[in-house]
């Protein structure tokens, strides 16, 4: 929480200075000031600590799990970074071993020589997805699901995060996506109730049990006008409020670049026939991806 | 939407539905996947609107604090308020924490707070408000509550949980605000009701909803059909008269709680006030009520010391006092007690200031008879002439021996107050003043002054409504209200949640006028300084008068000019009272 703090001050271009022992200041400009109070604010020396005491004696706004000064903060942080870029630049992946794969693989019933050698960049969707759970109490939960542009399929392994560097890539050296960005999106939905659907469910049972109950009520209340407009709202309302529900929402997104190895090869057949072939490697996905027409 | 994704519906996918819980017969959960979030980003990517990496991992770190904060059973409110409430000096109470976690965690958001009256019933729906807004589980609300508490409610919301509600003005109103709060009466009036119907509320919260009891309502029948996801419902008078209100209360909440209404009176109705099976029907209430109660358990309010003051009239202003009082009633007689209002007014403002009473009756002059007219100028010029002021002076010594208290000086009468504190200021002292016509800020600021720098406060009533004094506990009675309610509300702004002293008041009481007969009525009859505190409006609503309080102090006064006489209704009048409290406090039936 205090690197996330500080960090947003970094971002933001401040620097707080400690002015005792556990309590920082930093100089706030009017436009910072409205984000995090709203729009009556003015620029301020806001004076901020992370100790319940200091607080209290020194006046300083307090930064605790909860705190309103921790919340303005983090809402100010959340409405940025909806969309971002980045990729793995070349220099991760020694390409003679690439190659040597490449050749094994093609030249397995024969044999196989690079003519020609070329980069380009393959596109991943990242998306940040919020799960809520809705039973009797609502759950939430981030999850990080990464969709491969090419295929449209998810990818299930873990991502070398630690390789990216900010930015994008040249965009005539980008492979064209495969995948729509909804279908994309989609995908990634299904694969998240796919997880969920792997775990405990006692949440959505407990939530099933409660409602059956009260519809058994209301069916009593409403006995001998089952048929009614009112019993179908009140029913409407009880299964908004009590009904499990998954709900899947897209907090933000980036574009992750993934260089992408392609070679033109001819093959020797064991009967002597050459044929030409392209072929692309993902060292990321692990894959060999056809051309694009 | 449509347009943007074709492919979608509306505003979210559904998506096949999963086999959730394999051992239940209705095994599936629905999963929504919502395009709201996808939207954003898709619109930032088409205009190629990307954020830096670095603000993108920190936001990335930033909402999995936020869910790590909320996945928390305590309610995130009360740290997120701490710091406002420090400042607006606001100590919630433990029984108000317990209800809110109550109703979030137990009762999933539907029911009805009806704790006695003064133990912040407003607050705990705040703090429930507050927190389903922290968790996200809110955004559309209405709050439907009596005409006159729409600013109070505001004033709760903005200064304790730093909501900031709207206040219902036209019919726009109704999508335009997020979070509305609104009068009950103009609500389930077209063209609103309409409008509201069509909207599906998060969350519904009715103050004094015992006014819904009656089924067969209009009032009842429009908050049956709102749709809303969750309902408080705030009295603390849920049943009055018969098991019935009760009935109809849950009903609206929660139906089918209680059962039909058929097998509802056969295992719980004795008769009308009479419970059967309280033990089973209290537990369950007890799944969609709370009710605390004053006791040692929940808060202690301070005393009410009563202090009556007694000033007798020099033998002019009596004499005046007597032609006015004839005057009212030759007009009472001709009038037969139609257009009573000015008449009581006048009457009651003889007891106040003169000069209150002139400007009064120079107002009156333009509507009377000829023949009364010579009259009423004659008392205009005489009330005009008259330069001293008993009460005025009674006020000047009582304020001298109070020393440097903090002391509100309560009047009706803007005239009055002015001439307050123009004697006031002469003898010395520094005033502050308040009254209906200042902005919401000058209140305010009014208020911090004389909580920091001030020591006298003159107020007319309609100035103290939605403002607390805590601070204050001294109040000074210039003159009284015939109705017991606006006196109430006159104690009410001090003494309350946050007093820490013993209140003190003071009621000013002209020797051989109307007001002795009030005093009488309101002090010595009923007691109402000290022994009804809470309950004032519940027994007001179950006697039913029929007109006002001040109607029928009025008419007995018109009717009977024998002291005896007048003395012997007011008697009559107070049993009344006194009989409907009883009925009242029997109406509790032990069930909560």
């Amino acid at each position: 929480m205090q690197h996330l703090v500080f960090d947003f001050f970094k971002l933001c271009g401040l620097k707080p200075l400690e002015i005792r022992k556990g309590v920082w200041q930093v100089k706030v400009d009017d436009a910072l000031m409205k984000e995090l109070d709203g729009w009556r604010s003015q620029g301020r020396l806001l004076q901020f600590t992370f100790d319940q005491r200091s607080a209290e004696i020194y006046g300083a706004d307090l930064i605790c799990p909860g705190s309103y000064r921790l919340n303005s903060i983090l809402q100010v942080i959340r409405k940025q970074g909806i969309l971002s870029h980045a990729h793995i630049p070349l220099h991760h992946f020694h390409e003679p071993s690439i190659r040597k794969k490449i050749l094994a693989k093609s030249g397995s019933t024969g044999r196989a020589y690079v003519v020609s050698c070329s980069l380009q960049f393959a596109q991943y969707l990242q998306l940040e997805l919020l799960a809520e759970a809705r039973g009797l109490q609502k759950k939430e939960s981030i999850h990080t699901v990464v969709v491969d542009l090419s295929t449209g399929s998810i990818f299930k392994y873990a991502f070398p995060f630690h390789l990216l560097e900010p930015g994008g890539a040249a965009q005539h050296k980008v492979r064209p996506r495969k995948c729509s960005y909804k279908q994309a999106f989609i995908n990634a939905a299904a694969y998240l109730h796919e997880l969920f659907a792997q775990q405990d469910q006692g949440w959505a049972k407990e939530a099933q049990e409660k409602l059956a109950m009260e519809e058994g009520k209301l069916h009593e209340f409403f006995k001998g006008r089952l048929g009614s407009e009112e019993y179908e709202i009140k029913k409407k309302e009880l299964h908004k409020r009590l009904a499990p529900a998954l709900r899947i929402n897209a907090l933000r997104g980036a574009i992750l670049f993934v260089p992408l190895f392609r070679y033109g090869l001819v093959v020797v057949s064991p009967g002597g026939k050459e044929t030409s072939r392209l072929i692309s490697y993902d060292p990321i996905g692990n894959m060999y991806l056809p051309e694009l027409d | 939407m449509s347009q943007f994704f074709p492919g979608f519906a509306k505003n979210q996918i559904k998506i096949e539905s999963l086999d959730l819980l394999q051992e239940t017969p209705s095994p599936n959960c629905t999963v929504e996947v919502l395009a709201t979030g996808f939207k954003r980003i898709i619109g930032d990517l088409r205009q190629k609107r990307f954020d830096t990496w670095d603000w993108y991992s920190l936001a990335r770190r930033a909402d999995e604090l936020m869910i790590t904060q909320q996945q928390t059973t305590e309610l995130l409110a009360i740290e997120y308020l701490k710091e406002r409430w420090k400042q607006a000096g606001v100590v919630p109470y433990p029984h108000q924490l317990e209800t809110a976690r109550r109703v979030i965690f137990d009762m999933q958001g539907q029911a009805i707070l009806a704790d006695e009256v003064g133990l912040g019933k407003t607050i705990e729906a705040g703090l429930i408000l507050k927190e389903y807004l922290l968790r996200g589980l809110v955004k559309k609300v209405l709050i439907l509550t009596p005409a006159n508490l729409l600013w109070q409610w505001y004033h709760e919301l903005y200064e304790k949980f730093d909501i900031t509600p709207g206040i219902q003005r036209t019919e726009w109103d109704w999508n335009f605000s997020d979070i509305l709060i609104a009068s009950l009466d103009t609500a389930k009036r077209e063209p609103h009701a309409s409008q509201i119907l069509d909207i599906p509320y998060d969350l519904l919260i009715i103050d004094e909803a015992h006014k819904l009891k009656n089924s067969s309502t209009v009032g009842y029948r429009f908050v049956n059909a709102v749709q809303k996801k969750y309902c408080l419902m705030l009295t603390a008078t849920p049943i009055q008269n018969d098991l019935k209100e009760l009935y109809n209360l849950i009903g609206l909440i929660k139906p089918g709680q209680l059962g039909s209404y058929r097998s509802f009176k056969s295992r719980f109705i004795k008769d009308k006030r009479t419970p059967k099976n309280p033990q089973e029907l209290r537990e369950l209430l007890g799944q969609v009520m709370v009710r605390n109660r004053r006791d040692e358990k929940t808060v202690q309010f301070t005393e009410r010391i009563v202090h009556p003051v007694v000033v007798s009239l020099t033998p002019k202003e009596q004499e005046l006092y007597n032609r006015v009082t004839r005057f009212v009633r030759e007009r009472g007689r001709r009038s037969g007690l139609q257009n009573i209002l000015p008449l009581i007014t006048l009457q009651r403002e003889v007891c106040s200031t003169f000069l209150a009473t002139a400007l009064t009756l120079e107002k009156m002059m333009e509507s009377i008879e000829q023949d009364q007219q010579m009259e009423a100028a004659e008392l205009l010029k005489d009330l005009a002439d008259v330069k001293q002021n008993s009460k005025c002076d009674a006020l000047e010594r009582l304020i001298g021996e109070l020393g440097d208290n903090k002391i509100i000086i309560f009047t009706e009468y803007k005239a009055s107050q002015e001439y307050i504190r123009y004697r006031l200021e002469k003898a010395g002292y520094s005033t502050l003043a308040f009254d209906g016509t200042l902005s919401r800020g000058k209140k305010q600021w009014i208020r911090h002054l004389f909580q920091n720098q001030g020591q006298i406060l003159v107020s007319t009533e309609s100035g103290g409504e939605g403002l607390n004094f805590q601070f204050c506990s001294v109040i000074v009675n210039f003159d009284l209200p015939w109705n017991p309610m606006r006196l109430e509300q006159r104690i009410g702004r001090v003494h309350r949640l946050g007093q820490s002293r013993d209140v003190h008041i003071f009621n000013l009481i002209t020797k051989d006028t109307i007001e002795e007969h009030i005093i009488y009525l309101l002090h010595q009859k009923i007691n109402m300084f000290e022994t009804i505190i809470g309950e004032l409006d519940a027994i007001l609503l179950h006697l039913n008068l029929g007109k006002s309080f001040e109607s029928e102090i009025m008419e007995i006064f018109l009717a009977h000019e024998e002291q005896e006489k007048i003395r012997e209704r007011l008697d009559q009048f107070g049993d009344r009272f006194i009989k409907g409290q009883a009925e009242v406090r029997t109406a509790k039936w032990e069930l909560f």
